[in-house]
């Protein structure tokens, strides 16, 4: 056998190790309730069966935290992209008293543990009546996304020459015209990138989700507070629910993968 | 139309002045050149001219409208950049419309200017197509039909030729100087490059260091430099620079004794002369002086030779037919006329003390 | 013009402000919130959570956890990475499918996981199949916390690896490929160039990729849960347990503020191992 089949047979191991816990929830998610709970199981889908997807659609709650979780993930990526990318194009263009400082405050907020933002807000946002609202879990999202939006940004806004936009001066543009005419038209694809980042970051995220709601449950919070006492075919069809949007998002800004990553951990 | 003046420019990158005091002036209709090597401030002038950075004090004038506080749209001004800086969202017609639109021109005379502009870069057959199906050199015809369309008052070009391979260069350089013949429009062109600066300028202004040290037609430029910066950057090879004792009022290479214009301040004097203006002979001459040869490089056209007069080196252009080998004395005699004499201690020539 | 001074600060100002209120403000009050009782200063919520049933449990998980975990995710992460350079046919292919779990949320690896080694789950099935087995084994539960803890490790590689992954890729990216071809003429077999020229040169985002999967690690929270419930007790699952079913903030803030100091130091502790990296390389 040679190296390079053996790299190719590694590499195929390593997507199916990827690929079949994904694979085996998917199954159950659209599997008949006995196949669900059946004993030995086999890895193909027994009977297809749309059952264990109706009855996890069917149970109280589910419609309004799936719908809660649209609303928060929607204005997260709105407020990251709106504050975001602002402040990413300000890192590109510009050299400021303060730029270094601002890319470490940035960086630093990404070090700091979820659990100590989300505690003392929880406590914060009774008082200001954000508890329990899907702003205020959009809040704390935004706060999660920001430093991604701002370091993708600022790397999307520096791949476009600075001339382009000088040009659109000398042309009769004052700065807005100029944003608006050339650098938007640029800069959209990868904006829309981070955007469905912001927007994955979002419907992704549990533990601040669960602390700062208690009717308004997005659907992680919903899932994880309801875990312990429901049945095994709603937490399958609610955990393959969860990863479906996320598949179709990273498929979408697959080719922003490395800016969104690469770089924004640099 | 108009002329473009600028007074005591001073610009500030942190500490380091790049401008220091530069004044300038292009007349109406005139093609001028800013030469320099890089880091001399040539492309922060023209950018300054155009609006896109601001100097710490001095003041711009276009035509007659003091523009120092406008900004680049409110200046009639046209850019062509060195990358070209064409828009790739747009298709060749929107990029050479764009200022057009901006000015809200009617559709009529929009399409005129557009294909007029287009016509005279020959692209108009390009005209739906987007910036990445065209070649680097038919991008730069797009840049600068885009800064003709608008028909501005002045027009500044900042190396635009320089991303351009050797043989496009040469070719759009003939076509620029036919085109703006014809425009007549106001020209401030940047380059490092020397032949460029020669073949297109109606004057050159030669920078160096944050000021313009000379100021002069190309010819005036090349054959009568200013300083022995200027000597040394304007020609391929550069002039030579021999160090002469002075005698009175004459320098001395040897037996041959050369008179000076003027008498100079110091013990030495410096004699500029051009490598074709030495005629080299085989055999001792009149009017000569002896050197031996270090090296013979045939470049085709011409034999370059390397020689050494005492301690100093020194570069002749021969008639590729000519006999010489390394390690040859030849006999050189400077072409009288073609001589220029500075002060070694600044510089500075002789005749041209009193510029810069 | 002048006034062009102050356009970047006005564009930077709304995400400072907010940045200011969603963290800096928080994180003050955490700190707060863990030493202020109800006459005053005081170490009782501290003193609490020390004495807890679940705490010196779930220091030792975490803390397990992350010293397991990560280290495997970086091997695993960087073999994937060399791997791709192997592969010249369908690396976009692989590289999508590595990186596939990036879209995925912890409580969702942790139910796609429960589906494998819950009572009934595949794992069970699969060791009948063999015949080890003859009735459903309990792997989750409070009894098995071995097993437990290997379900739990299992779900945050499949998961978390594809961020390191990208981290590397990334950084490969950056290094020019005439170091190596440079290595290769002077005659480094492939083993000793990866040692001698790609490590080192990869270090940076070694380091990034270490600090950042170690911060996340001690946060983990989801996947246990979602497998476990509180049968393997972790730092920020108590910190969820007593503000949500105790309704103590105080000693939930006391855990948060644990998980920044064992985050902070875990951070300095990278950076000082990693920072003479030309003694390491030589």
């Amino acid at each position: 056998m040679s190296t390079r089949t053996i790299y190719l047979a590694l590499a195929v191991l390593l997507a199916l190790w990827v690929v079949v816990p994904i694979f085996l929830i998917a199954t159950l998610a659209f599997s008949d309730r006995a196949s669900v709970f059946a004993w030995p199981k086999g890895i193909l889908p027994q009977h297809f069966s749309l059952e264990t997807i109706s009855f996890f659609f069917g149970v109280a709650g589910v419609g309004k935290a799936i719908g809660n979780s649209l609303i928060v993930a929607g204005l997260t990526l709105l407020f990251a992209v709106l504050l975001g990318a602002p402040a990413g194009y300000a890192l590109a263009r510009y050299r400021f008293a303060g730029a270094d400082a601002y890319r470490i405050l940035i960086l630093l907020t990404r070090a700091f543990p979820l659990a100590i933002l989300a505690i003392p807000l929880a406590v914060r946002f009774i008082n200001l009546g954000l508890y329990d609202t899907p702003l205020g879990v959009a809040l704390v999202h935004t706060a999660l996304a920001l430093p991604f939006a701002v370091l993708v940004t600022s790397s999307l806004f520096l791949g476009i020459p600075r001339e382009l936009e000088e040009a659109a001066w000398t042309l009769g543009c004052n700065r807005i015209q100029a944003f608006l005419k050339v650098v938007l038209p640029l800069a959209l694809p990868g904006l829309a990138a981070t955007a469905i980042f912001a927007f994955v970051i979002s419907w992704n995220e549990v533990f601040a989700a669960t602390l700062l709601t208690l009717r308004e449950r997005t659907l992680p919070a919903f899932l994880l507070t309801a875990l312990n006492d429901s049945p095994l075919p709603f937490r399958f069809a609610g955990g393959f629910f969860l990863i479906v949007p996320a598949l179709v998002f990273i498929f979408v800004i697959r080719r922003y993968l490395f800016t969104l990553w690469g770089i924004a951990n640099r | 139309m108009a002329g473009i003046r600028v007074e005591n420019i001073v610009k500030l990158f942190g500490r380091v002045k790049a401008l220091n005091g530069v004044s300038l002036e292009v007349r109406d209709q005139e093609f001028v050149v800013l030469l320099g090597p890089s880091g001399c401030g040539k492309t922060t002038l023209l950018r300054i001219i155009a609006g896109l950075e601001h100097a710490e004090s001095g003041r711009v004038f276009i035509g007659d409208r003091d523009v120092t506080a406008l900004p680049p749209r409110s200046r009639k001004i046209a850019m062509v950049f060195q990358n070209y800086a064409v828009f790739p969202h747009l298709t060749v017609f929107e990029n050479i419309a764009f200022g057009l639109r901006m000015q809200k021109a009617l559709p009529e005379r929009l399409r005129a200017q557009v294909e007029r502009a287009a016509t005279l870069m020959h692209i108009e057959n390009l005209l739906e197509r987007y910036p990445a199906q065209l070649s680097g050199g038919q991008r730069q015809r797009v840049a600068v039909a885009r800064a003709l369309a608008v028909e501005p008052e002045v027009l500044l070009m900042d190396e635009p030729l320089s991303n351009l391979d050797a043989l496009l260069r040469l070719e759009m350089r003939a076509e620029l100087k036919r085109l703006l013949a014809e425009s007549r429009t106001t020209t401030l062109y940047v380059t490092h490059d020397q032949v460029e600066a020669m073949s297109l300028a109606d004057r050159i202004a030669v920078m160096n260091a944050g000021r313009v040290v000379q100021y002069d037609e190309p010819m005036k430029v090349y054959q009568e430099p200013a300083d022995t910066f200027v000597g040394g950057f304007i020609g391929s090879p550069p002039m030579n620079f021999l160090r002469l004792p002075v005698e009175g009022s004459q320098a001395r290479i040897q037996s041959l004794t050369l008179e000076l214009p003027s008498s100079p301040p110091g013990k030495d004097v410096l004699l500029g002369v051009r490598p074709e203006d030495l005629e080299a002979h085989l055999e001792p001459q009149p009017q000569s002086f002896p050197a031996r040869v270090l090296v013979v490089e045939p470049l085709g056209s011409h034999l370059l030779l390397t020689l050494a007069y005492e301690q100093q080196q020194l570069k002749v252009t021969v008639p590729p037919d000519f006999a010489a080998k390394s390690g040859q004395t030849l006999w050189l005699r400077p072409q009288p006329g073609r001589l220029r004499w500075l002060d070694p201690a600044s510089g500075q020539s002789l005749t041209h003390a009193r510029q810069a | 013009m002048r006034s062009e001074r102050y356009i970047p600060y006005l564009l930077v100002l709304p995400s400072v402000i907010f940045l200011l209120f969603l963290f800096a403000w928080p994180l003050v009050e955490a700190l707060l919130l863990s030493i202020r009782g109800s006459e005053g200063w005081t170490l009782e919520h501290f003193q609490r959570m020390a004495a807890d049933l679940y705490f010196k449990d779930a220091v030792k998980y975490t803390v397990l956890l992350a010293v397991v975990v990560v280290p495997l995710q970086v091997i695993l992460a960087l073999c994937m990475a060399m791997l791709l350079g192997g592969i010249s046919k369908g690396r976009d292919l692989f590289l999508y499918v590595w990186t596939i779990p990036l879209g995925i949320s912890d409580l969702a690896a942790g139910i796609a996981w429960l589906a494998i080694f819950t009572e009934r789950g595949y794992l069970n099935s699969f060791l009948q199949a063999l015949g080890l087995i003859q009735e459903p084994r309990l792997w989750l539960s409070y009894e098995t916390p071995a097993m437990l803890f290997l379900a739990v490790v299992a779900a945050e590689v499949w998961r978390a690896t594809a961020i390191v992954l990208v981290i590397l890729v990334a950084g490969l990216q950056l290094i020019p490929k005439e170091y190596n071809e440079a290595a290769e003429v002077f005659g480094a077999t492939p083993w000793r160039r990866f040692w001698k020229v790609t490590l080192p040169l990869l270090m940076p985002s070694l380091q990034v990729a270490l600090i950042l999967r170690t911060i996340l690690a001690l946060e983990v929270f989801a996947v246990v849960v979602a497998l476990g419930g509180r049968n393997l007790p972790v730092l920020a699952g108590e910190a969820y347990f007593w503000y949500n079913a105790y309704q103590n903030p105080g000693v939930a803030a006391a855990y948060s503020v644990l998980i920044l100091g064992i985050s902070v130091l875990a951070t300095l502790l990278y950076l000082r191992l990693m920072r003479p990296r030309q003694e390491v390389a030589a």
